[in-house]
């Protein structure tokens, strides 16, 4: 009897050993790296907030303008210092300060809660997925089971918990600070953020689903979608591999400012 | 009656199974490693560094050089790099992932991923080597060995505690071994550079468990724009010149 038991047990240690608790399916993950795509086709990464509906703000609320005001631009371009072009070989500078926005020259877009066109990288652990981007930002997205806390200082990216429903993770965000949202939408220390993050059957498509909602703000919920795709592998050393880039911009040199070098111009 | 309590308690086991089971999908865990995740920070009693056997042709005037771009990258807010964010002054976030394990600083760095889904570096000629390098990692046994090359030799903080500074020649060993029923992590370093370490350099730094519902802070701004700031920081002067001999007549 007892080897029977022993049998039994051996043959279903397989099925105690999937995933029940989260349901992440073994065969379609998260993990790993992924660029944002443009499937409608917008054609510019500044664009890609042309085709997020406009929020619908409540009487009396300000919009928060179509942007997020992102990216490596950093604080306001100065204002076009003469009139007609730059002679050749004088550069034009178009960042009054370049690399600024929370960290070492990014924060990209509120620390990941929007992220922009860099490359963007997810582990996943039991108790925690972490969401990190080559532009900046880190996000800790707690799978524990823990809820979010009474005392928090807002931030950008706010606090989050998440849960797994089949393959998709489901991000809860609060405790945001005061900020912008695309299309229009502006969040506050009461606005709560739904993300899914869902995979294609695949795995080689990631579309993310946000809903920012806010009574105080959304006269209905605020819906968009991002798309991603998996990072193109590159051939090294007989292997196909994909790895986090690291951008670096230097804020501190003055080249990071301006545009290119007017080339000489040969007219004929 | 005795076989099915036998039977019954089998079925227990393999209900509670789960919980530990859920580890499997996720992590390293899978095959049957340790799982190093966790938050970890460094106390004063945390780093076990002996003094670096550096090359004669490292002069004091060299490091000086160095440490003036040390102070650079601090001020101007860039990013920090290895070895420096393995020692941050905060906890670090360490999640072992099934492609890599990542180890989140909570300054504005980027996070260092070693990566457990391939054994190879990725060749020079593409690799960009960058402030963090490319790093791999496997399991002997209880150790995590981590390896990393593609240094950029200027960006960051490059100094090594201990002595010396990373260039883009220098080699990076580091091997992960959880202690005292996973309440300690320690970490050994070992750098080699043929342009600035006469022997291999190795230290030991041990990261203490914090608990598991810490949460790290987000992403602390730096802002190279703030004047106050840098005018606090470049009031700072370099540390005194020590006699020639502690650098490099060792």
């Amino acid at each position: 009897m007892r080897l029977r038991v022993a049998l039994l047990v051996t043959s279903l240690l397989p099925f105690a050993a999937t995933p029940v608790a989260h349901g992440q399916s073994s065969k379609v993950r998260l993990e790993g790296d992924w660029v944002r795509i443009d499937p409608d086709g917008v054609g510019s990464f500044g664009g890609l907030s042309g085709v997020i509906p406009p929020a619908q703000l409540l009487p009396g609320v300000s919009a928060g303008g179509r942007g997020d005001g992102r990216g490596r631009g950093g604080r306001g371009a100065p204002p076009n210092s003469g009139s007609g072009p730059n002679a050749e070989g004088v550069p034009y500078i178009v960042v009054a300060q370049p690399c600024a926005g929370g960290g070492p020259g990014r924060s990209n877009g509120a620390l990941l809660v929007n992220p922009d066109s860099g490359g963007v990288h997810f582990i996943e652990h039991k108790d925690e997925v972490i969401f990190a981007g080559e532009r900046g930002g880190v996000r800790h997205i707690y799978i524990d089971g823990r809820s979010h806390p009474n005392v928090w200082t807002p931030t950008a990216a706010g606090h989050s918990v998440g849960r797994y429903e089949g393959s998709t993770l489901v991000v809860e965000t609060t405790g945001f600070s005061p900020g912008m949202v695309p299309g229009g939408g502006v969040r506050t220390a009461e606005t709560r953020l739904l993300e899914r993050f869902e995979m294609s059957p695949d795995g080689n498509r990631l579309t993310v689903t946000y809903t920012w909602d806010d009574p105080k703000v959304y006269q209905k919920p605020h819906v968009y979608r991002y798309y991603f795709e998996r990072a193109p592998a590159i051939e090294s050393k007989g292997m196909k591999v994909s790895y986090a880039l690291e951008e670096w911009c230097d804020a501190g040199d003055p080249i990071e400012k301006q545009s290119i070098v007017p080339p000489k111009q040969i007219i004929k | 009656m005795k076989r099915w309590c036998v039977l019954a308690s089998a079925i227990a086991c393999l209900v509670l199974l789960p919980t530990s089971a859920r580890s499997r999908v996720f992590g390293q865990e899978q095959r049957g490693t340790p799982d190093i995740s966790g938050f970890w920070e460094l106390s004063f009693d945390s780093r076990n560094v002996p003094r670096a056997n550096l090359l004669p042709t490292i002069t004091r005037a060299k490091l000086d050089v160095r440490a003036k771009k040390d102070a650079y990258a601090i001020r101007w807010c860039n990013l920090l790099g290895v070895p420096f964010i393995m020692d941050p002054g905060r906890p670090l976030d360490i999640r072992q992932g099934s492609t890599a394990i990542i180890i989140v600083p909570e300054n504005s760095s980027p996070p260092r991923y070693l990566y457990t889904n391939r054994s190879a570096h990725i060749t020079e000629e593409i690799f960009d080597p960058s402030t963090n390098g490319d790093s791999i990692g496997h399991w002997e046994g209880d150790t995590l060995v981590a390896d990393t090359v593609g240094f950029h030799g200027d960006h960051g903080i490059t100094a090594i505690p201990g002595g010396g500074y990373r260039t883009e020649k220098s080699h990076l060993v580091e091997r992960y071994r959880l202690l005292k029923d996973g309440s300690i992590l320690s970490v050994t370093f070992t750098w080699s550079d043929p342009t600035v370490f006469r022997t291999p350099h190795s230290y030991e730094f041990r990261y203490q468990r914090l608990p598991a519902t810490y949460e790290p802070r987000q992403w602390l701004s730096c802002d190279p724009y703030d004047e106050d700031r840098a005018k606090f920081l470049e009031s700072t002067p370099l540390p005194p010149k020590p006699a020639a001999r502690a650098v490099s007549k060792e």
